[in-house]
């Protein structure tokens, strides 16, 4: 074995196994579109995790609502037992690319007239 | 596969996880990627040894260093790992990455028993080696390389499904 090509083969490979990771946890996984859902709080949010979390009821349906990360969606004052299980929510955001799948991608959860602003930059 | 992940979920382990402050997760975090770079650091040198790279570094002045960081580094992985998958274990149920994650872990431990046992591997500080236990060595590197090459990759993609 050429020893010496070893070392190239493999940073060469590592290169190639971080092209898709550009996605991660970004946005590209959803639609363009604005998406805005209106329903009740199915969970409240939870705060653990890569990403706070809720889950929302709408016409049957159960959506998973990813928030900013923990401490992003915390500073935005969305805390945990601050909306209570069963008030009705607005959800804006990004949906999931994926049309079986359930899930959004959330810029702000409007609750009593208030706004949560996970992702003040992006609106 | 979907019991052991409902059960991880309800474990102490995962209510700890969850009820702790909106850091522990990444800092947690942190501590598995430390784990997994002394792991595979350690690993990618030693491995490349075995394939033949270095053959003027004694074999076992390059073990000496690198087999207790890689052991140190998988243990603090592998601890490190259970946490984070407990935090919210069901929403791993069905991830293809896992199912290639583990099983190329479980290939990279049998490759390290096997190791252990060749008459090379226990040699290798006594007298210089054959020809054919050079070959035996690069072939179980070259296994190490791409079973822990693979757990990684995998491993990195489960958050993207």
């Amino acid at each position: 074995m050429h020893v010496r090509f070893i070392p190239v083969i493999i940073v060469a490979a590592l290169a190639v196994a971080t092209l898709p990771l550009s996605a991660h946890h970004g946005w590209a996984g959803n639609d363009q579109k604005e998406f805005e859902l209106v329903g009740t709080v199915e969970s409240g949010v939870s705060l653990a995790g890569p990403h706070a979390t809720m889950k929302v009821r709408a016409d049957g349906q159960v959506w998973d609502i990813t928030l900013a990360p923990g401490a992003r969606t915390e500073a935005a004052g969305l805390k945990e037992g601050v909306i209570p299980v069963g008030a009705q929510v607005t959800i804006h955001g990004h949906r999931n690319k994926d049309p079986k799948r359930f899930e959004i991608k959330t810029e702000r959860v409007t609750w009593n007239g208030k706004t949560f602003n996970v992702y003040p930059d992006r609106s | 596969m979907a019991d052991l992940l409902a059960w991880l979920e309800g474990s102490t382990l995962g209510h700890a996880m969850r009820s702790s402050g909106v850091w522990t997760y990444g800092i947690v975090n942190l501590t598995h990627i430390l784990g997994v770079s002394s792991l595979f650091g350690a690993v990618l040198v030693l491995d490349l040894r075995l394939l033949g790279c270095w053959r003027d570094v004694p074999l076992a002045s390059i073990t000496r260093p690198t087999v207790p960081i890689a052991t140190t580094g998988f243990i603090v992985a592998a601890a490190s790992g259970i946490c984070l998958i407990s935090t919210n274990a069901n929403e791993y149920v069905g991830n293809p990455f896992l199912l290639v994650k583990f099983p190329a872990i479980a290939v990279g431990l049998v490759n390290v028993a096997v190791l252990s046992r060749l008459t090379a591997w226990k040699a290798r500080d006594t007298r210089a080696l054959t020809a054919g236990e050079h070959r035996q060595l690069s072939v179980v590197g070259a296994v190490s390389l791409l079973s822990w090459l693979t757990a990684i990759g995998a491993g990195r993609l489960i958050g993207y499904w």
